[in-house]
């Protein structure tokens, strides 16, 4: 290998300009903050239990807004992972040397307390080449040995937006005994080059072309799912002394499998416990309830990676006596007790969080981050055949419900005959769901007292049942305060309570309201906007032509009445008219109507939809969709006139 | 009675001394000092009635002692700090509270050292309670960076209900860092009690802060007893007891009677801390003691003062090499100043003209220090420094020019409030330039925000009062960081309504002051469009045609902000008239105080004005209802809101809207006044004007 050239005998003949600032073309400077040089990565599999990354990228920061994330350098490592070199340079804008970065100059770093891990060895080292001056140019260079082949690096040379590239290259030299594994996204065409196979190892080979900087817009699927990626993966890896095949999901979840086999033995108090649940509680998942209880009420969560930790188990033993476990550790301990309550159950594991993508499902490799318990159970009586999730990390998760966390994605089965991908529950409109009822006691002078029911079930409690839980009622009221669009109010009472329903979790909000000017006063006239909490959020404004696809929220369904109590003195003299909205994108009706006694009742309904499910929309739709959201903006905002009536 | 310390209105209250020799007089009336068992809770810790009062809390911490005491090791002292706390866990929010950090420092082979880690989880089962002890070697060391260790653990078998308990000592090399006692958390606390034993060799400064009574407040004199250890061999005499001379030394070990104080202290049921919108810190708030070394008085020699006063600070920064030391020439700079001389005779355009070159030669990276890292040409020629050695570097360069600039030493808003009576260095986190102008007015200078004009303190420098480091040993003295600036936005705005309602117009922004600040480093994040495309947001049905800024990167110049503006008509009511609140989407939309009750006073850095004057001219031939002129003052001229209305013209009307915020920081007591002042400035704006057709 070469070894690149710093050597102080450069300096005495008058060195090369490197990477000059105005070599780059205007094209890429559009929107740009910084313009990505060079890119390039090499990747050596040495062998099935090790591989070597070397990374060359020369990164040139057009303004301030780019010097945080281009002008520094930060790579991770751990007992798993290790950093050969990190070597720097930064050059001015004409491209001469101002600085080579110092070994001393190199900061690092434990990153224990990020993210509330207790255990974890991971680590980084980090360098600041940051610039006073823009435009500067920084040059860096790193190798890390890795001994974790489950993963072999990514490479996406346009992570951000407003970062232009000029080109990237990847290169991948394999032994020809481990094949490599990889799916291409969004490559344009000549990016792949034919593998050059010698009698020993094949090197592959990919590039990019110059790309302009991209700007994220609004409703939008991630950046990740759109820019260019070449994503890699063993065909077989060794992780120390487990050696694995990715050949297919059921090799994946097999390797895992393996790792946790014989880690589920229970105290036998604990075990005779559960066994004695089969005949106090004869129906499986009345059963499988007690279980879980039982886990909620008598354990807890405490993050733990340290090396092969990260993918095996703690023994079920060790949360036995010591009540804490992390997500594997404590969904295997679950899968113990609900064996040992003659309830068979499979660990998963799943790519967890509201943003996390789901998992690419023709290319198995190690997409997760967390583990779940899938129960299945079988049909009985009349009762037909189902299966019963568990987040075995929450000590306050509703039975069964997986939420906006797990919900909606692929999960994978780790079973004895190896791993099966299946579908965690689907969460639509309906278990998406805000009902809301209001009464609004409006004064002579605007101001009015209210009292608001908030009901909210399914993915919409998600997080308010985390209120509930978590947080006391001081910091509630702060949080439920935070989310009001009003001008001034003060929250004189508010309480949060469970309200499930059979089949998901629901909270009540119940919440006592004074508002001030909440009408507007007009002269002898009153104007009031019924839907005094509901109006859906505002779209952000596009400017210019859509360019990115159209990327929906989740399906909700959004029901508000709002009863309008008129103050003496004043009759109605306007009503918003009713509006009624049927497209793809949703279903809406408002309508104002003035009961017997007097009483105007608010009526307002919005179900969202998603024309293609989950898949993104082209861009042109987005017109389209701007204008139903225009239309239910300006229902939404309609106003009562309310006048006078003593003169 | 307990006295109240809680003084309203003067924020100085917040802090007082504690000198040694006032404590007996002011202690309060002696309570009952809570004393607890370790190993053995109270059958009260698992009955629900205690913690009736506690619904709101995730958990309660039943007991917190520390105490510190000296002992010697070998011929050095050495802390040595106890630690036993227990804690109720409520809910399932409060499991955090059993997993315990603790951060170990170590320089050299000087350390900090955890010992006798000890604990318990105690639940109750079946009216039974069951003991399960901790497992010390289930924790974990991090080496978070490399001075500092961290241990931590956590207790087994938390459950609600449970209560864990743990103890251990910790024993430091580091005898000038006494480390504080803070009484108070993010959790209730029954009992928190803190001991020191000190002998009369060490003269600590103590402080104490917060807005709770203590409970307890004794001290006593007692005598201690200290092992000296001596080793065998030639010694130099090191160590504090290892005397002036060096010889030939057998081993030896000696007990040295001395006099020590016992100084113990107290608080009882102190509520959880509660973070709240425009604070610096909650440090500045929690209850807490801080202890300083000020002198030591060594058996054979006399006091020496280690801490002493601001004088002696002074001089000891005058002589230090990471601070005086860094403010003699800078010969690096010499060609690039020169010219700079000659072309600015004004010393205030100097200046300007000198720390626009110390910002293009170092980048701030972001770390507050007061002294230097290392010798200033070495961040000069790595373009790259911490907020000292930007600052100094300016200071050094500005005084090269013939300006005579003094370093000005601060506390930023995030690392708490400067208190003038204790003398004390590590207050401090920042260090910035000031230049003495003609007519006694100082030019106050930092260079580490490219974005700031000349004389525009970062708003994290906003934190009151500084510390001038004179070159004489008298010349420091305190100097206000309360700007002149404020946060300044002004609005001219040009609308014309048409006979449906619609309003087409202009408007002209202009951002001065902090406000100026804000702006430009929103747009340097953003760029303008995605600027434009935030303002857009904030009101769905406008539509901006076009726009323009202008001197964005005239600093010294307020930003203006030029944009044309259609906004749809709202709904109708009769037809005959027209309602329209044309203020409403220019003026601030929520009151930016939500919460009706507050603890702390609001501290916004800078004074505040928000001017909109609005002229709408009607459709030809109608009239419109004007609404009431209205002012309102708050109390103690903290501020002012004015709105009028008028009709200059036939045709148009004119709207003003002015709002005045003088001070920087209201007391908590004025918050009530400052949450109804933005009420009645809101509504004011809201107001519909009712336009009739003739």
């Amino acid at each position: 290998m070469l070894l690149p050239i710093f050597s102080s005998l450069v300096l005495l003949a008058p060195p090369a300009p490197k990477y000059p600032a105005d070599a780059i073309a205007p094209a890429l400077r559009e929107n740009a903050h910084a313009v990505v040089r060079a890119y390039d990565k090499t990747v050596v599999v040495k062998s099935a239990s090790q591989l070597v990354e070397t990374v060359h990228r020369v990164v040139t920061v057009l303004d301030e807004a780019g010097s945080d994330d281009y002008g520094q350098l930060m790579v991770d490592y751990s007992s798993l992972r290790h950093i050969s070199y990190m070597r720097g340079a930064v050059y001015d804008a004409q491209g001469q040397l101002l600085h080579q970065l110092r070994p001393a100059e190199i900061h690092d770093q434990g990153l224990g307390d990020a993210g509330g891990s207790f255990m974890r060895d991971l680590r980084m080292r980090y360098a600041d080449l940051r610039q006073p001056t823009t435009p500067y140019t920084v040059e860096f260079d790193y190798e890390i040995v890795s001994e974790n082949t489950l993963f072999y690096p990514d490479w996406r040379p346009q992570a951000d937006e407003n970062l232009a590239i000029e080109g990237a290259t990847l290169q991948v030299t394999t032994p020809t005994a481990l094949p490599l594994r990889f799916e291409e996204q969004h490559l344009p065409a000549g990016a792949a080059s034919a593998p050059v196979a010698t009698a020993t190892q094949t090197t592959y080979r990919w590039q990019l072309p110059a790309a302009p900087a991209v700007e994220e817009e609004p409703l939008a699927p991630s950046l990740a799912e759109q820019q260019p990626d070449v994503h890699l993966a063993p065909a077989t890896f060794e992780v120390q002394g487990h050696a694995g095949s990715l050949a297919s999901w059921q090799s994946l979840g097999q390797w895992v499998y393996q790792l946790g086999q014989g880690r589920d033995a229970l105290p036998p108090a604990l075990t005779a416990r559960m066994a004695q649940l089969l005949t106090t509680t004869p129906d499986p998942r009345e059963r499988a309830r007690k279980v879980y209880e039982f886990l909620q009420g008598s354990t807890r969560y405490i993050s733990v990676q340290l090396g092969l930790g990260g993918w095996q188990t703690a023994p079920a033993t060790s949360v036995a006596t010591g009540g804490y476990g992390d997500c594997k550790a404590l969904s295997n301990y679950t899968c113990a007790l609900l064996k040992a309550a003659g309830l068979p159950a499979y660990v998963a594991l799943v790519g967890a969080g509201a943003e996390h993508p789901d998992v690419r499902v023709n290319f198995p490799s190690s997409q997760f981050n967390h583990a779940i318990l899938c129960l299945p159970l079988a049909a009985h009586g009349t009762v037909a055949a189902d299966t019963v999730w568990l987040e075995c990390t929450s000590q306050t998760e509703a039975f069964g419900y997986m939420g906006s966390f797990t919900g909606n994605r692929h999960a994978l089965l780790l079973t004895p005959e190896g791993g099966r991908l299946v579908a965690t529950p689907r969460y639509g409109a309906q278990a998406n769901s805000q009902l809301r009822r209001t009464d609004l006691w409006l004064d002579a002078s605007g101001g009015a007292k209210a009292t608001v029911r908030t009901r909210r079930l399914g993915l919409a409690q998600d997080d308010y049942a985390q209120l509930l839980q978590e947080a006391d009622p001081v910091a509630q009221k702060k949080y439920v305060g935070n989310h009001l669009r009003l001008g001034h109010f003060t929250i004189t009472s508010l309480r949060l309570a469970a309200a499930p329903t059979s089949t998901l979790p629901g909270v009540v909000e119940t919440m006592g309201l004074e508002l001030a000017s909440v009408g507007t006063v007009a002269g002898r006239r009153l104007l009031l906007t019924p839907n005094l909490l509901g109006r859906l959020g505002t779209l952000p404004a596009q400017v210019g032509p859509r360019l990115t696809p159209l990327a929906l929220p989740t399906p909700g369904l959004y029901q508000d009445t709002v009863r309008l109590h008129v103050p003496t003195g004043f009759r109605v003299e306007n009503l918003p008219l009713p509006t009624q909205l049927t497209t793809a994108y949703g279903v809406y009706s408002s309508a104002c109507t003035t009961l017997p006694d007097g009483t105007l009742q608010y009526v307002r309904q919005l179900e969202t939809r998603r024309p293609a499910g989950g898949a993104p929309l082209p861009a042109a739709r987005y017109a389209e969709y701007q204008e139903f959201r225009r239309k239910v903006s300006h229902a939404d905002n309609a106003q009562v006139v309310l006048v006078k009536t003593d003169a | 009675m307990i006295t109240k310390l809680r003084l309203a209105g003067s924020l100085a209250a917040l802090t007082f001394l504690l000198p040694g020799r006032l404590l007996a007089q002011e202690a309060p009336a002696p309570v009952k000092v809570v004393k607890i068992k370790f190993g053995q809770p109270e059958p009260a810790d698992f009955d629900a009635k205690s913690f009736v009062a506690d619904s709101a809390a995730s958990g309660v911490v039943l007991y917190d002692y520390g105490s510190t005491r000296f002992r010697l090791k070998g011929t050095n002292f050495q802390l040595e700090s106890d630690r036993v706390t227990r804690i109720k866990i409520l809910k399932k929010a409060g499991y955090d509270l059993a997993t315990i950090e603790i951060p170990l420092y170590h320089r050299g082979s000087d350390e900090e050292k955890l010992v006798g880690l000890r604990g318990f989880t105690y639940n109750e089962v079946g009216g039974k309670v069951e003991k399960v002890k901790l497992e010390t070697d289930k924790g974990f060391t991090e080496e978070r960076t490399s001075n500092i260790r961290v241990r931590k653990f956590t207790l087994p078998n938390v459950r609600e209900g449970a209560v864990i308990e743990y103890a251990y000592t910790v024993t430091s090399d580091f005898y000038f860092n006494f480390q504080d006692w803070t009484f108070q958390r993010e959790v209730p606390t029954r009992w928190s009690e803190f001991q020191a034993t000190i002998p009369e060799y060490f003269d600590y400064k103590m402080l104490m802060q917060g807005y709770e009574p203590l409970a307890l407040q004794t001290s006593e004199s007692q005598q201690a007893q200290y092992n000296l250890h001596t080793e065998g061999g030639f010694t130099g005499g090191s160590g504090l007891f290892g005397g002036g001379g060096s010889g030939r030394v057998a081993a030896s070990n000696e007990v040295i009677t001395a006099q020590a104080t016992n100084y113990h202290w107290a608080m009882q049921n102190v509520p959880a801390l509660r973070d709240e919108p425009y604070m610096t810190t909650t440090r500045d708030y929690v209850a807490r003691i801080n202890f300083e070394l000020a002198g030591t008085r060594m058996p054979g020699s006399g006091y020496r003062n280690v801490a002493g006063n601001w004088d002696k600070i002074n001089s000891e920064l005058q002589n230090s090499d990471e601070f005086g030391g860094q403010l003699g020439r800078v010969a690096f700079l010499d060609a690039a100043l020169k010219p700079l001389v000659t072309q600015y005779p004004d010393p205030a355009a100097r200046a300007a003209a000198v720390r626009e070159l110390v910002i293009k030669s170092v980048k701030y990276d972001g770390t507050n220090r007061y002294s230097a890292s290392g010798p200033l040409k070495k961040s000069y020629e790595l373009h790259r420094g911490t907020s000292a050695d930007v600052n100094l570097l300016l200071i050094a360069a500005l005084r090269q020019a013939g300006l005579p600039a003094q370093p000005v030493i601060l506390s930023t808003r995030a690392h708490g409030r400067v208190n003038e009576t204790f003398p004390l260095l590590e207050q401090f986190n920042y260090v910035i330039g000031l230049l003495p102008l003609e007519g006694g007015k100082d030019l106050l200078l930092d260079a580490t925000e490219p974005l700031l004009p000349c004389g525009l303190l970062p708003q994290r420098c906003l934190n009151q009062t500084g510390r001038l480091v004179g070159s004489k040993e008298q010349a420091g003295r305190w100097v206000s960081l309360t700007p002149a600036q404020r946060h300044n936005h002004y609005q001219e705005i040009k609308l014309k309504l048409d006979e449906q309602g619609n309003l087409v117009g202009k408007v002209h922004e202009e951002h001065g002051g902090y406000s100026a600040a804000s702006v430009r480093e929103k747009l340097q994040q953003l760029g303008e469009k995605k600027y434009v495309t935030e303002l857009a947001n904030r009101h769905p049905s406008w539509e901006f045609p076009a726009y323009t800024f202008s001197d964005v990167a005239e600093l010294s110049k307020p930003l203006a902000f030029n944009y044309d503006v259609r906004q749809p008509a709202g709904t109708s009511g009769a037809t005959s008239e027209l309602y329209v609140s044309p203020l409403a989407g220019f003026g601030q939309r929520q009151n930016p105080f939500q919460h009706a009750e507050r603890t702390f006073p609001v501290d916004f850095g800078a004074a505040n004005k928000d001017i909109i004057v609005l002229t709408l001219t009607l459709p030809q031939g109608y009239t419109a209802e004007l609404p009431k002129a209205a002012s309102i003052s708050l109390p103690d001229q903290g501020g002012r809101y004015i709105y009028a209305a008028s009709s200059p013209a036939p045709g148009t009307v004119q709207l003003v809207s002015r709002l005045t915020l003088d001070k920087p920081v209201y007391g908590a007591e004025e918050y009530a006044s400052l949450r109804e002042f933005y009420r009645l400035a809101l509504a004011k704006q809201a107001e519909a004007l009712v336009i009739k057709k003739p």
